[in-house]
C-alpha cells in the first residue's frame, strides 16, 4: 500500500511539475519536486522502501516528460545511496540530511541527464546547462524540499531507533 | 552490497528502457500516462496561469503584463503580415512565379491543439499538445502560435499526444533568413504594415538616388542564416555573412531551404547585432515572436510535409 501512495503522491507531484511549476522558475529554472519527493522518502523513510520508491519516482517522471524512458530511473538512483551517506550526521535530524541529499541528487541527475540526452544523440551545451540549470536547480530543490520533507517528516514512522545510542543533538526537525 | 547490486540493476533496467523508448516501443505507456494525466494537467495549467501574474509582480502588474501580451499579439499579427508581405513581394521581384512557388501556402491546412504541458528539466524547450497521430499529426511537422509565427516542430507523437521542439529549444535549428529590403526598422523609426519606416522625425533630405528620375535599385537579396535554439541566449540567428547588413528591428523569416519549413514563417525580430574580429561569420539575437513561455493554444500545420518526413520511407 505504502508504494501505491509513493507513487500516486509521485504522479501528483510530477503533474505539478509540468503544469504549475512552468509558471514559477526563479533563477530560470523550476523546482523538481519528484525529486525532492525521491530524495525525501529515501532519507525519512529509509533504504528499504527507497530502493523501490526511488526508481518508481524515476519511471513516472519519465512517463509524463519529453525525456526517453529510463533517464529519470538512471538519474534518480544516485538518491538511494546519498541518502545512505548522509545519514553519518552529528545531529539528530533528517531535516540538514535531506537538503545536502536534495543538492547532491540534484547535481548528480543534472549531469546524467546532460550525459544521457547527448548519449541519446541530442545536442547538450555543456557549460550553459551546467551554469543555467544544474547549478540553479541545487538551489531552488533545496529552497523547495521543507514542503515535501516536512508533511513527510511529520506523517513518517520514526526511523531513529538504531540512532537513540549514539550521541546526537536531539533536533525537532 | 545489496546496493551495488541493486544499482546495477536499475542502471541496467534503465538503460534498457532507454534503448525501448528510442525505438519507440514505449510509446503506448506514454501516451496512455498522458490520456490519464493531461486533464489533471489541463485543469491545473488553468488553475495555475494566474500565478504567472502573481510570479512576474505586484497586482496591478498583473493587468499591464496583459496588456502587454495582448499588444505583443497584435503586433505578432501586424509583423506577420509584414513579413507575409516582404516574403510576397521579394518572390515577385525574384521571379519565383516562373518555379511556382509564391503560391505554396494558401491551402494551408492547421489544426488547434491545446499545450497540456511544458517540459520541466530546464536542459530542454519543449510542450505537449493534446492532438496525436489520429489526428493526422506526425513528427516533423511544423507548429505555429495562434498568430500564425513559427514556434517549433513535433518531436515526439504519440496516438493522441505529441511533443513539440520549441525554436528556442538547443536542438533547434531552423534555415532562415532577414530580408534586408525593409528589416532596417531600428533607430526609433516605426514598423508599419507595409514594410515601410515611418521617421517619426522631419522628411529626410532626398539623396541623389532617392530622385523619382533614377531607377529602381534591385532588390537587395536576403540575408540568410540558421536560427538556433540556445539556453542562454533564446534563439540566435548564426552563419549570417559578416558583410550582411542587418540591424535590431529586422523581422527574421524561414528561407524555406532544406525544405523542412515553409519558407515566410515569421520567426522572431533581431533585437542585437554581434560581429567579432575575425569571425567568419556573424551573429544576432532574435526575440521570438510569440512568446514561447506561456503558449497556451497552438496550430499544427499538417498539409505541409517537411523534407525529412517526405524522404521517410
Amino acid at each position: 500500500v505504502r508504494y501505491a501512495v509513493a507513487a500516486v503522491i509521485a504522479w501528483f507531484l510530477a503533474v505539478l511539475d509540468v503544469s504549475v511549476f512552468p509558471y514559477i522558475h526563479p533563477l530560470g529554472v523550476s523546482p523538481d519536486l519528484v525529486l525532492i519527493f525521491a530524495v525525501s522518502w529515501a532519507v525519512v523513510r529509509g533504504q528499504d522502501e527507497a530502493l523501490v520508491v526511488v526508481p518508481l519516482c524515476g519511471l513516472i517522471q519519465d512517463l509524463l516528460t519529453s525525456d526517453p524512458v529510463g533517464l529519470s530511473i538512471i538519474g534518480l538512483a544516485p538518491a538511494v545511496p546519498i541518502a545512505l551517506a548522509v545519514r553519518m550526521r552529528a545531529i539528530e535530524t533528517d531535516f540538514l540530511p535531506t537538503i545536502a541529499a536534495v543538492m547532491g541528487t540534484s547535481a548528480c541527475y543534472g549531469v546524467i541527464s546532460m550525459a544521457l540526452l547527448g548519449f541519446t544523440g541530442q545536442d547538450v551545451a555543456v557549460f550553459n546547462s551546467l551554469l543555467r540549470v544544474v547549478f540553479p536547480a541545487l538551489i531552488i530543490n533545496a529552497l523547495f524540499t521543507p514542503l515535501i520533507y516536512l508533511p513527510m517528516h511529520w506523517t513518517a514512522p520514526r526511523q531513529t531507533a538504531w540512532l537513540q545510542s549514539s550521541a546526537r543533538l536531539p533536533s525537532s526537525l | 552490497m545489496r546496493l551495488i547490486w541493486w544499482l546495477a540493476t536499475v542502471m541496467f533496467v534503465g538503460f534498457v528502457t532507454l534503448l525501448l523508448s528510442e525505438q519507440n516501443a514505449l510509446d503506448p505507456l506514454k501516451n496512455a500516462t498522458l490520456t490519464v494525466s493531461a486533464p489533471v494537467e489541463d485543469t491545473f495549467r488553468d488553475a495555475a496561469s494566474p500565478l504567472s501574474d502573481i510570479y512576474e509582480g505586484i497586482a496591478d502588474r498583473g493587468e499591464l503584463v496583459r496588456d502587454n501580451e495582448r499588444l505583443r499579439d497584435e503586433n505578432e499579427t501586424l509583423k506577420s503580415q509584414v513579413a507575409d508581405q516582404q516574403e510576397k513581394d521579394l518572390l515577385i521581384q525574384q521571379l519565383t512565379d516562373a518555379l511556382q512557388i509564391q503560391s505554396q501556402r494558401p491551402d494551408d491546412q492547421l489544426v488547434v491543439a491545446n499545450v497540456v504541458a511544458e517540459d520541466p528539466s530546464g536542459l530542454k524547450r519543449s510542450i505537449a499538445i493534446d492532438l496525436g497521430q489520429s489526428d493526422g499529426v506526425d513528427e516533423g511537422m511544423v507548429v505555429l502560435s495562434r498568430n500564425g509565427s513559427l514556434i517549433g516542430t513535433v518531436s515526439l507523437a504519440f496516438q493522441d499526444f505529441a511533443w513539440i521542439r520549441l525554436i528556442n529549444d538547443p536542438e533547434s535549428a531552423v534555415n532562415a533568413q532577414v530580408n534586408v529590403s525593409s528589416a532596417q526598422p531600428g533607430d526609433g523609426g516605426v514598423l508599419t504594415p507595409g514594410g515601410q519606416e515611418d521617421e517619426p522625425s522631419a522628411t529626410p533630405a532626398p539623396s541623389p538616388e532617392a530622385s523619382p528620375s533614377a531607377s529602381p535599385a534591385p532588390p537587395p537579396a536576403p540575408v540568410r542564416g540558421v536560427a538556433e535554439g540556445h539556453l542562454r541566449d533564446g534563439i540566435v540567428l548564426d552563419l549570417l555573412p559578416p558583410e550582411s547588413a542587418i540591424g535590431p528591428g529586422a523581422l527574421v523569416v524561414t528561407s524555406g531551404l532544406g525544405g523542412n519549413y515553409p519558407p515566410g514563417l515569421l520567426i522572431g525580430t533581431v533585437t542585437e547585432v554581434e560581429q567579432r574580429p575575425q569571425a567568419p561569420f556573424k551573429k544576432a539575437l532574435v526575440e521570438a515572436a510569440t512568446r514561447l513561455d506561456s503558449l497556451d493554444t497552438v496550430l499544427v500545420l499538417v498539409n505541409f510535409k517537411p523534407a525529412r518526413l517526405e524522404a521517410a520511407p
